[in-house]
């Protein structure tokens, strides 16, 4: 058995900017936009360089200072990437912040938000996607730990900048009418932190996974349905919030954990969203075929960029595709699809004990809407089941099976 | 992605190999007769899940080996092979095979095999357990505790009422040992008892007070008897005390909106 690596000490912590790195969609995520650049344009970071179709509130902007190398749309206007090269002396892009500082008012600070790319941040459920411009959250939960395998500690984030922490708190209050749940692990000494404002409530959980999820928090203390939208921001974008309020610069880098069996040393890196992961990578990756997740080795999924909400990179062993079985055991397996999951205490803890896991997995095997949603299934996206997929080996995947339900369900809500 | 371990052949090896102290003290007590017997069985309860794979295409599950010793230990005695056959036939085919395998079945293949058996053949002979089955029983349910694949709500619930009756005088010794051994091979089975907490001790509970009225009121009944029809009964309302969890769970999660 290979040893298990530590994690650095967070004084080795450095800035790393890849050369390359990409604002990218899935076609699923069905992003229509108009590219406010060119290719060959250069861009300061944090300028805008999209602008949603449907939504012409929401802009995306630079993660990089650069130059654009390719902006690619597919049919329809689908945002498919945009690619960026790194050149630090295009600088900076300078929001103009005043407005929403001089009143703290709800409106500017939302206009400021969706118009400085910073809407992305949050992640609304049900349903795990960008909020709307106009929506209005009945609760926020800022997840200021993180309890995945191998995941950067949003104390280190935190580290000297309980001020601008603080002043993101107050405007995350401003953008909800409820409560605004701060979710910490005692580590990262909030426990005595005077937030001054009742609608603020520092929330200590259990140190570990999966209750450091917000789904699986969310549903323990605020469930979310549809017309009651719950929105979730890690600590850490909570604190680039704050600085952005205070002098118009979009935070240039997140704090990214870099893990995974086909590494030969873990390391903590402060890169930009949508960085490039062999960047990341390339310098400590094993001989041997790999292959590369945004996301922890739980619920990360291949790619080249970091996607939005991630904040590791893990370096997996193996191609990935496994040799093919014998035709009569594939035949065997493909049949009893989808495999019977047998509850047992590995199950149950793969919830925290928080949702009643037999039931659930059962609902969703069974793809049965209705059950799942009265058991929690609203509140959760794809990163909360992702343990018990693994423990549990499901074909097919909990996961998907969980975004198959929750897409119905959207569409359903929608008809 | 990774991929973990507890799919569904693996908590059937682990049940297996919680069930090995039985087992060994069942073939010390029983000798050769009780070693061809479960031979027989496993052979019959095999060929239906070789038949089962080849005719509808069902991955056959090491599940199977612990109905066939259940049914070996716990079925009627001196019974002849034609009925014996006829009675692991229906336990594993219309149990556990017509339902789609091992993780599908809504109760106990061994448990129905046994009942089937033993109302259908009343004039046949309940076996008498020897008593250190008892205690082999507690090392089973502790390996499978341990490893997280048997219920520790059901086991504890149905312990405690059993043991606080037999110390009170209400439960006869034998009546102890085979409501034991049933516990941990048919009422713990992962699959077809209830699954959330509070169903599990309701479970347990429920396992406990059937074995205790049968016991008192039932007479001229065998302990395994008593047993096979309390675990019966209670495999057939564990969808109702999951109901009754899940329900309590809702309300209690009212406030939250």
């Amino acid at each position: 058995m290979p040893k298990a690596l530590a994690m650095p000490a967070s004084a080795d912590i450095r800035v790393h900017i890849t050369d390359q790195c990409a604002l990218f969609a899935r076609p699923s995520d069905d992003f229509r936009a108009d590219i406010l650049v060119a290719a060959g344009d250069k861009v300061a970071q944090g300028a805008p360089v999209l602008r949603s179709r449907r939504h012409p509130d929401l802009t995306l902007v630079a993660p990089v200072a650069g130059e654009v190398a390719a902006a690619d749309l597919g049919p329809g206007k689908r945002l498919s990437h945009i690619l960026f090269f790194h050149e630090a002396k295009a600088g900076r892009h300078e929001h103009d912040v005043s407005a929403a500082r001089a009143e703290n008012d709800p409106v500017a600070v939302r206009a400021l938000l969706l118009s400085a790319g910073m809407w992305p941040l949050f992640r609304s459920r049900p349903f795990g996607r960008v909020p709307l411009p106009a929506e209005q959250p009945a609760a926020i939960f800022v997840m200021a730990l993180d309890t995945r395998p191998d995941a950067p500690l949003p104390q280190l984030a935190l580290a000297g900048r309980l001020d601008a922490f603080l002043r993101g708190c107050q405007a995350l209050a401003s953008l909800t009418n409820g409560p605004v749940y701060v979710c910490h692990d005692g580590a990262a000494d909030l426990d005595d932190l005077d937030v001054g404002n009742d609608r603020i409530r520092l929330t200590r959980i259990g140190p570990f996974h999966p209750h450091g999820l917000a789904g699986l928090q969310i549903a323990a203390r605020f469930p979310a349905a549809p017309g009651r939208p719950v929105w979730d921001v890690h600590a850490e974008d909570v604190v680039g919030l704050g600085s952005f309020l205070e002098t118009g610069l979009v935070p240039e880098t997140r704090l990214v954990s870099v893990s995974g069996g086909a590494l030969r040393e873990h390391r903590l890196v402060r890169c930009q969203p949508g960085a490039d992961l062999r960047a990341l990578t390339f310098d400590i990756v094993k001989p041997g075929p790999h292959r590369l997740l945004s996301g922890s080795s739980l619920d990360g999924v291949e790619g080249r960029w970091l996607g939005p909400w991630r904040r590791q990179v893990a370096a997996i062993a193996g191609t990935g595709t496994e040799r093919s079985p014998h035709w009569f055991s594939a035949a065997l397996r493909r049949s009893s699809r989808p495999l019977p999951i047998i509850p047992t205490a590995a199950l149950d803890h793969a919830f925290g004990g928080i949702l009643p896991a037999a039931l659930l997995v059962r609902a969703l095997a069974a793809n049965d809407s209705e059950t799942a949603m009265r058991l929690g299934a609203l509140s959760l996206v794809e990163e909360d089941v992702a343990l018990a997929d693994y423990i549990t080996a499901a074909a097919p995947h909990l996961t998907a099976m969980l975004r198959a339900m929750l897409d119905r369900i959207a569409a359903e809500e929608i008809a | 992605m990774t991929r973990g371990i507890w799919d569904r052949e693996t908590v059937a090896l682990l049940l297996l190999a919680a069930a090995m102290p039985l087992a060994v003290t069942w073939l010390l007590a029983t000798g050769m007769q009780g070693a061809l017997r479960l031979v027989f069985v496993l052979i019959a309860a095999g060929l239906w899940h070789l038949a089962f794979m080849l005719a509808r295409a069902q991955p056959p599950s090491f599940a199977g080996a612990l109905t066939a010793f259940a049914v070996a230990v716990l079925a009627p005695a001196e019974l002849g092979l034609l009925p014996m056959l006829i009675g692991i036939s229906f336990g594993v085919v219309a149990g556990e095979l017509a339902f789609g395998g091992w993780g599908r079945n809504v109760v106990n293949p061994a448990t129905v095999a046994i009942a089937f058996l033993g109302f259908g053949f009343p004039a046949a002979p309940w076996p008498v357990l020897p008593i250190q089955l008892g205690w082999a029983a507690i090392a089973m349910a502790a390996i499978g505790m341990l490893v997280g694949v048997m219920a520790w709500r059901i086991a504890v619930s149905a312990t405690a009422v059993l043991v606080i009756a037999w110390y009170g005088g209400m439960l006869a010794m034998p009546f102890l040992t085979a409501a034991a051994v049933v516990l941990v091979l048919l009422v713990c089975d992962p699959v077809t008892s209830a699954a959330t907490d509070l169903g599990r001790w309701l479970n347990g509970l429920l396992y406990a007070a059937l074995v205790m009225v049968f016991a008192s009121g039932w007479q001229g009944a065998a302990a395994v008897q008593v047993a096979i029809s309390a675990a019966l009964l209670t495999s057939l309302a564990a969808p109702l005390l999951d109901e009754i969890a899940m329900r309590r769970w809702l309300a209690r999660r009212k406030h939250l909106g």
